[in-house]
């Protein structure tokens, strides 16, 4: 059962490919594409939050999620489901971002950051492993969210039907959002360029069940290391095709849209992997199952939307080092971490098994 | 002997079952659900047994698939709760 899952491993590879397109494209450095960035970006555009440089609608989570959503309707695996404790999701998905945010970047672009050479991504893939495993020995002894119930159609599409009404928002009437000026928020690759990348990328997400998290908790779970292999052609490809860019650059210091606050980079992709178990996929996933017609992914989607607002307007998130300043998570942010890395253990152990049960 | 592959509504409905099958002296194992049975990435339990023993599935059980081996593994439904 070792063998290799071509499709997870060709995901992977044109996820990577992708990745290094847009950045090229016009993306920030090192986020070609960043589920938690982008859903902050997009959060920003829609006045959620008032942080200037983090402003504008980016059209890979739309693709991402319309991809998804098409490829699902054509293979006959579009199915409304939903009902499993999605106010509890919402919460998680709303942590999930906030320590996301105190990282700067999500799962997806940690990997990216590492195939740039940023040694900052690897101390939070070891807080991020450290998460999952933690999540793991919950799931080992019974945690459940309890299961979900099929659901009315019009449920199933709600995500996919925003995401359209955004894209058909915001090419006929830009004014209404705001866009930044300055910062990350003003790079970005020509908008249907990455609308287009994305739709594809989001289709073959949805073919592979492409997941950060998930192929570290199968393999600490199962054995099971298929998944793995999409993390690993990330990798390698940005990798890649960074050292023939030469956007390669190995060290902690010098990194774009980083900073080296070891502890809370740890902490807070801990937050991200613990939180992701739980919620059964890495924020890209949850994009993917909310196009195929998952409703308690989409009260997730919304809850990291919030927990984006949340970790401007409360100045929660990761401040990026500059030329004249080493950023970091700021105090504020600090303490959000351990109220969401509370929080989780709490969701975890009040949703074990009854020893009746169990 | 045939093989089996039950599906679940939540990871615990599998563990339950495959504490259920193992004290029927079945050989299970967990594992994620096959891509070809689902697009959602639930925990599955796939056993050897000379018949489905869904009576051992409890109520969160999903379905049963009946494995046809082969160099492409088939899977038939012979068990679904919807």
């Amino acid at each position: 059962m070792k063998k290799v899952n071509w499709i997870v491993v060709i995901a992977g590879a044109l996820v990577g490919l992708a990745a290094v397109l847009l950045t090229a494209l016009g993306n920030p450095a090192n986020m070609g594409f960043c589920i938690a960035c982008f859903l902050r970006d997009i959060a920003g555009a829609c006045s959620l939050h008032g942080a200037a440089k983090v402003q504008y609608v980016r059209p890979e989570i739309i693709g991402l999620v319309l991809g998804s959503f098409i490829m699902a309707l054509v293979k006959g695996e579009f199915r409304a489901k939903g009902g499993s404790s999605p106010a509890t999701r919402f919460v998680l998905g709303a942590f999930v971002m906030i320590g996301a945010l105190a990282f700067l970047g999500c799962p997806l672009r940690m990997v990216i950051r590492l195939g740039g050479g940023d040694l900052n991504a690897l101390v939070a893939l070891i807080g991020f492993t450290i998460g999952i495993f933690i999540g793991v020995q919950f799931m080992k002894r019974g945690f459940s969210l309890r299961r979900n119930y099929t659901l009315g159609v019009t449920e199933g599409t709600i995500l996919p039907v925003l995401m359209l009404g955004l894209l058909i928002l915001v090419v006929a009437v830009p004014s209404l959002f705001k866009f930044s000026e300055a910062g990350p928020g003003s790079k970005f690759a020509p908008f249907f360029a990455a609308l287009g990348i994305a739709l594809v990328v989001g289709a073959l997400a949805q073919r592979s069940r492409l997941c950060m998290v998930g192929g570290i908790r199968d393999g600490m779970m199962f054995g099971d290391f298929k998944l793995l292999y999409g993390f690993v052609a990330i990798f390698a490809v940005v990798l890649v095709g960074n050292l023939i860019t030469g956007h390669f650059n190995l060290g902690f210091a010098g990194q774009p849209v980083a900073h080296s606050d070891h502890v809370w980079n740890l902490l807070g992709m801990l937050l991200v992997g613990w939180g992701s178990v739980l919620l059964g996929g890495c924020p890209l996933r949850q994009l993917i199952l909310a196009g195929e017609g998952n409703s308690d992914s989409t009260v997730t989607v919304f809850g990291m939307i919030a927990g984006a607002a949340f970790a401007h307007n409360f100045g929660l998130a990761g401040v990026a080092a500059s030329a004249d300043a080493a950023g970091g998570v700021p105090t504020a942010g600090r303490i959000a971490v351990v109220i969401g890395i509370v929080f989780v253990l709490a969701v975890s152990l009040l949703n074990m098994p009854k020893k009746a049960d169990a | 002997m045939n093989d089996y592959i039950a599906t679940f509504h939540t990871h615990l409905a599998a563990i339950m079952a495959h504490r259920a099958l193992s004290a029927l002296n079945i050989s299970a194992r967990m594992m994620p659900v096959p891509r070809a049975l689902s697009s959602s990435c639930g925990t599955c339990v796939r056993y050897s047994a000379e018949d489905a023993n869904t009576q051992a599935m409890g109520e969160d059980c999903e379905s049963v698939f009946m494995v046809h081996p082969g160099k492409k593994e088939e899977y038939e439904l012979i068990y679904s709760q919807e």
